[in-house]
Parts: C-alpha cells; sequence; structure tokens
C-alpha cells in the first residue's frame, strides 16, 4: 500500500514540483497552499508524513507544528524553508520537526529524507549487533566483520559505516551523512564525505568480494546486501 | 540654496539670536537708566519733598503766629540764607498777589491742595524762567503760601540722561549688528563649507572631506567627526560597490556557461550520454551558484548577528577534533597532514553551527592555498582573557599589505581565482568573528598564512 504524503506549501511552483515528483516515486499526495488547512487536514486523516513549508501565509509552519505537536500527533514532518537558515533549522528541530531541507533542495535529497523519517524505527529498542549481508556490526565493541574477516576502522568510519548500515537499501545523502555522523548542518563543500566513504569502502569491499557500498548517482551512497 | 554675502538674513538661527540679544541689551540698558533716573532723577525726590512739607507746615505755624507781615519776613530771610539758590516761596492774598517771596505772581497751574506740581515759572530773585516744582496752601485768612524747590538742574540732568540712553542703545545697537554680522558671517562660512562638502558627495565625489582650520573649536571638532563619519561610509559604499559588481560578473560567468550546457543539451543529436554529462555540467553551475548566494547571505546574517539569541557555551577543543576528523582523509589525499594542537575545554559562547561553518571555511582556505606545504596546524587554546583558534598552512601566505583587504567580500589575493572560490570565506568568517564579539588576524606563518580567531571572554571588559 502506497505511503500518503501531505504537502503545505505556499508556491504554487514548488507545489506542483513535488506533486509531480512524489507521485511518480508512489507516494500518494495531497496538498495545501494554506496553513490552517494544513493544520486540518493533517489532524484529520492519516498521513504517513508531512512536508512543511516554514513561511506560509496564513499560519506559520513553526507554529502549525506546535499546534500538531501539541494535539499528540506524531506523524513525521519535514519542514521546507528559505536557503541558508542554520539557525531556523536549530528552531525548526526543536519545535518537532523530524528533518529539515533549505531550499532549494534535489528531490532526492527530499526523496532520501523522506524515506529516512518514514521508516524511522518507532520503537527504539536496544540492537547490539546489525547486520548488511556478510557484514556483520557489533555495537557493544565497536567492530565489523565481514566473513571472517575483521576490518580496522577509524571512530568517524565506523560511525558512517553503522549509519549506513541502519538505512539499508536506502539512499542516504552527503549531507545527512554529514549531519547524522558530525552534527554540522551545513553543506559539504569540498569532497570530504567522499573521500571518507572511498576509504570505509576499500576496507568494506574486499579484493573478490561483492561490493556493498554503491554510490547513487546525483543523491548520494546506498549499502545493499550485495544480492 | 544660496545665499548672498549682504546682511544679515532673518531665516537663520545666528540672526535670530542676533536680534534676540539685540532686544536683550536694549532693555537692560533702558531698565539700568531708568533705575539711575528714578533713584537719582525726577523732579524732586522724596526726601526733598518732606523737606519741603515739614517747612510748609513751619511756615504756617509761623502765620498763624505772626500774621502775614511777620511770615514774609521769615520769607525773605530764608530766600537770603538759601545756600543752594534753589528755594522758591510765594505768600499771595487770596486773589493771588504777590505779598513776599521769590515768584512774580501766584501761578495758574497751581491751586492749593493739588499736591506736589511742577511747571516752568519766573523767578524774580534770579530773573530767569525756571522749572520749579512746589506745593501750596491755603492759609486761615484765605492767604495763599507756595514752598517749591527750583530744579532746572534736574531737568537739565533728566536731558542728560535722555540723550545718554538715547545713545548707548544706539551705539548697543550698531556693535551689537556689526558683531552679529561679523560672528554670522564666522558661523555660517564653516556652515557652508560643510553643507557644500555634503552636496559635492551627494553628486558622487565621495573622497570629500570638510577641510579643518586646525584650531581644535568646536567646528573642527565636528567636521573631524563627520570626516570620519565620511570614511566609514565611503568604506561602506566602496565596499557595498565592489560586492555588486563582483557579484555580477561572479554571477554571469557560471550563468554563461550554464546558458551554454543548456544550449548543448538542446541539440537534438546529441547522444544520451554526452547529453547527460551536458546536464551534469549545468547542475554543477547551478550548484556553485547557489553556494556563493548562500554564502553571501550568511555574511548578511552573521553581520546582522542572526542567531545570536540561540548562543550556548560551543566547546572549541571538541568542535576543532570534529573537524580535523572529518577533513583528515580529504587532506591526506591532497598530500597534506593535519596536525592537531588541541588543547582540552575551550569553551567560547557561541552558535556552535555558525561557527563550525566558519572554522570549517578557514581549514578549506587551508588546504587550498596550502598545497605543496606539508602540513597544516590547527590549534586551540586558553589565553589570559580569551580563547583563540588559529589555523596555520604553508602554503604561499597572503603579502601583508593585502591582509585587510582579503576580508572584503570578493577580494582575491592576485591569481587566487584560479584556485576556486569566489573570495567570500574569509569575508565570512571575520563576519562570524565579529557576530561573537571576536576578530580574526591574519599573520605571516614564515612561511604561509596563520588564520587566528579569538575570542575575548564575555564580561572581560568590565570584570577586573
Amino acid at each position: 500500500m502506497s505511503r500518503r504524503i501531505l504537502i503545505v506549501e505556499d508556491d504554487t511552483e514548488t507545489q506542483s514540483y513535488l506533486v509531480k515528483a512524489l507521485g511518480e516515486a508512489g507516494y500518494v499526495v495531497e496538498r495545501t497552499a494554506s496553513g490552517r488547512e494544513g493544520l486540518f487536514l493533517a489532524t484529520g486523516s492519516g498521513f504517513d508524513a508531512i512536508i512543511l513549508d516554514r513561511m506560509l501565509p496564513d499560519l506559520d509552519g513553526l507554529s502549525l507544528l506546535k499546534s500538531l505537536r501539541a494535539a499528540k500527533i506524531a506523524t513525521p514532518v519535514i519542514m521546507l524553508t528559505a536557503m541558508s537558515a542554520i539557525d531556523e533549522r536549530v528552531r525548526g528541530l526543536r519545535s518537532g520537526a523530524d528533518d529539515y531541507l533549505i531550499k532549494p533542495f534535489s528531490f532526492a535529497e527530499l526523496e532520501a529524507r523522506l524515506d529516512a523519517v518514514l521508516r524511522r524505527p518507532s520503537d527504539a529498542h536496544e540492537e547490539t549487533q546489525i547486520s548488511c549481508g556478510d557484514l556483520e556490526i557489533d555495537l557493544i565493541s565497536r567492530s565489523a566483520r565481514r566473513g571472517g574477516r575483521t576490518i580496522e576502522l577509524q571512530q568517524r568510519e565506523f560511525q558512517m559505516l553503522e549509519y549506513l548500515v541502519r538505512r539499508k537499501g536506502r539512499v542516504v545523502t552527503r549531507t545527512m551523512l554529514l549531519e547524522g555522523v558530525w552534527d554540522y548542518h551545513f553543506d559539504p563543500k569540498t569532497n570530504v564525505i567522499d573521500v571518507h566513504i572511498s576509504r570505509i569502502r576499500r576496507k568494506v569491499d574486499g579484493e573478490g568480494e561483492t561490493p556493498l557500498i554503491k554510490t547513487i548517482r546525483g543523491a548520494g551512497y546506498m549499502i545493499t546486501n550485495g544480492a | 540654496m544660496t545665499r548672498g554675502p549682504g546682511f544679515v538674513a532673518f531665516n537663520n538661527a545666528t540672526s535670530r539670536l542676533i536680534v534676540a540679544h539685540l532686544a536683550l541689551v536694549a532693555v537692560s540698558t533702558a531698565m539700568i537708566l531708568g533705575f539711575i533716573y528714578w533713584s537719582v532723577g525726577g523732579t524732586v525726590d522724596a526726601e526733598t519733598k518732606s523737606v519741603v512739607e515739614a517747612e510748609l507746615r513751619g511756615l504756617e505755624d509761623g502765620y498763624r503766629a505772626r500774621g502775614p507781615s511777620g511770615l514774609a519776613k521769615v520769607i525773605d530771610r530764608r530766600i537770603a540764607t538759601n545756600r543752594d539758590g534753589d528755594a522758591v516761596y510765594l505768600l499771595s492774598d487770596p486773589n493771588g498777589h504777590p505779598i513776599a517771596g521769590n515768584l512774580r505772581s501766584w501761578p495758574l497751574g497751581i491751586s492749593p491742595d493739588d499736591g506736589w506740581v511742577t511747571l516752568q515759572l519766573f523767578r524774580t530773585d534770579t530773573g530767569a524762567e525756571k522749572w520749579i516744582s512746589a506745593i501750596a496752601l491755603r492759609l486761615v485768612s484765605g492767604d495763599r503760601l507756595l514752598v517749591g524747590r527750583d530744579v532746572g538742574a534736574r531737568v537739565a540732568f533728566d536731558n542728560t540722561l535722555w540723550r545718554a540712553l538715547l545713545w548707548a542703545l544706539f551705539a548697543m545697537t550698531t556693535l551689537t549688528l556689526v558683531t552679529g554680522w561679523m560672528l554670522s558671517r564666522l558661523v555660517l562660512s564653516r556652515i557652508d563649507e560643510v553643507g557644500n562638502t555634503a552636496r559635492e558627495i551627494m553628486t558622487g565625489a565621495l573622497d570629500r572631506r570638510v577641510t579643518l582650520r586646525g584650531t581644535g573649536d568646536e567646528f573642527d571638532r565636528l567636521a573631524d567627526t563627520l570626516n570620519a563619519m565620511l570614511d566609514r561610509n565611503e568604506e561602506l559604499v566602496t565596499d557595498l560597490r565592489m560586492v555588486t559588481d563582483s557579484l555580477s560578473h561572479d554571477l554571469r560567468t557560471p550563468l554563461g556557461r550554464l546558458l551554454a550546457a543548456l544550449e548543448r543539451a538542446e541539440s537534438a543529436e546529441m547522444a544520451s550520454a554526452e547529453r547527460n554529462a551536458e546536464i551534469a555540467r549545468a547542475r554543477t553551475e547551478v550548484r556553485g551558484l547557489l553556494t556563493l548566494l548562500a554564502q553571501l547571505m550568511d555574511i548578511s546574517r552573521a553581520e546582522a548577528g542572526i542567531g545570536a539569541d540561540q548562543f550556548a557555551p560551543v566547546d572549541l577543543s571538541a568542535m576543532a577534533g570534529d573537524l580535523v576528523s572529518l577533513y583528515e582523509a580529504v587532506a591526506e589525499d591532497a598530500g597534506i597532514a593535519i596536525r592537531a594542537e588541541i588543547a582540552p575545554d575551550v569553551t567560547v559562547n557561541g552558535h556552535a553551527q555558525i561557527l563550525a561553518g566558519a572554522v570549517t571555511n578557514l581549514i578549506e582556505n587551508a588546504l587550498r592555498h596550502g598545497e605543496g606545504g606539508r602540513e597544516i596546524v590547527i590549534s586551540v587554546a586558553r589565553e589570559e582573557r580569551s580563547s583563540r583558534l588559529s589555523i596555520g598552512d604553508h602554503g604561499p601566505g597572503i603579502p601583508a599589505e593585502q591582509r585587510a583587504k582579503v576580508v572584503q567580500r570578493f577580494y582575491q589575493v592576485d591569481g587566487s581565482r584560479q584556485n576556486g572560490g569566489a573570495g567570500l570565506g574569509l569575508a565570512l568568517v571575520a563576519a562570524v568573528a565579529r557576530m561573537h564579539g571576536g576578530e580574526l588576524v591574519l599573520s605571516d606563518n614564515k612561511p604561509g598564512l596563520l588564520a587566528t580567531l579569538t575570542f575575548r571572554d564575555q564580561g572581560a571588559e568590565n570584570g577586573r
């Protein structure tokens, strides 16, 4: 069954672009340009996620989100805001947004994040081990093994690999990695993340082994079980 | 706008001041002279009046005791013995015919019980018409008695006083107007200088300044302050102009390339792989443009202090360590080692994300320009009243005379444009430093560039 997404966005061009792109990606999309109507819709029928613009003509995104959370509605929300507002982002996340995207964004980035919030584990039961194919990660001893071979990883490399494996089969963007592992919310200008990934890849995907870490063009990376 | 060199016009503050001054001088002069007139001048003073009135009553008593002939004798004796020669007496019968005294006849203007009267009368003893102040009394028999004083001298004094008053007013007015006019010329000339400079600046000559006369007076001080303001304004305008110029240049080039890539992608016979390459190129250009705009906006936001309400203690040491872990790999690939000399637990009050962005800029700068150098060094340390984070590279560095300029938006050290970057990085870092009450200092790393961020402790200024 396909996921239902609510888009609350007053910019008609962004709105129709999102409706089209998300529709093509297999989501069922409902839209409104009004904050009040958005709040009404969000409190009503069950949406799987809400894409919410920060600036709306009647009720601004932040207030809408606060009302929603006050009403104990935990539908995942991705906030959209105008370019380069780091402090806005912090404010948004504090108000209960699950993720935050700065306009302009690539659709791949939005899709990856939407995917991430939709599949966010609802109950955080303590895992001690996660795996992907024959790659095993021990979260207690903080070590990784592949097919009986121990993989030597630096601390950040381990965190990046853990981040990827927890989202196996899903696209992870560079920005998501930077945020998830380093907790910095800026677009990396140089290829910092790529260099780290290529190192991890050299260690994880040894010679003769099936490559697990894939580069997704124009989006980011994805780890799969190699099948 | 234009004002002739002529006389004081009333449309300026100086003239109004002069007129007010003039009025004040006139009133006070009049008051002083009026007081003199009132105290020494007039016809007869109060003391004289009481003396005369007492004399009048004495003579009346004498008349009652000795009759008209006795009183006439007394009067004659008094006239003869009057030393000042100003005493005037007249005893007349009820019809006004004189019995004794030094007046020719009973004056028409005076009748008994009128009180004090001053008028011109003919004195028989001096033989001249004089100003007399006198008081009269009807005696029991119906005869009339007049006693008075010759006030000719006082009237003359009065006239002198009046003339003095008029002359004083005239002289005062003239002097005030002349000095006022000179003062106003002086003030207006200085003010016009400022005004002319301002007008010249308005027409675009931003480098004009008000000339100082070196006197150190209030006009010089005002001009000095104005000039300082004009310096700052010129700086800002020049900066803004450079930003606009550079922005249009920096936008035009990638936009041109973007247009070219899109046009190539449109051609029908292009292979799809080739078309994808063009689209990728276009996307790169758009990303570059977005980065440029985001950076410009970050600078504006930092300069406006946006985000300062979310300041919290930031662990500078931990942040530097994180960023080293982020950039290590990239640096290694570029053949540069990152050495960290980080003292633990150095904190500053600030915005973690914005600070991290600034430090990232310095690291990327060092990586970009420090090529050829073996290592870059990141150090974090506590100073006496401040926290310090510095990044040193061993690249070509920045010549001393350009160091102040590279923190301006779009300023590029000669030839560094080829290395990428729009010349916004250091401007952003400097703006972020200012936002955090700190500063960015660039110095010689011998060789290379040493960029130091210093954050003064908050409250250090008053906490002695």
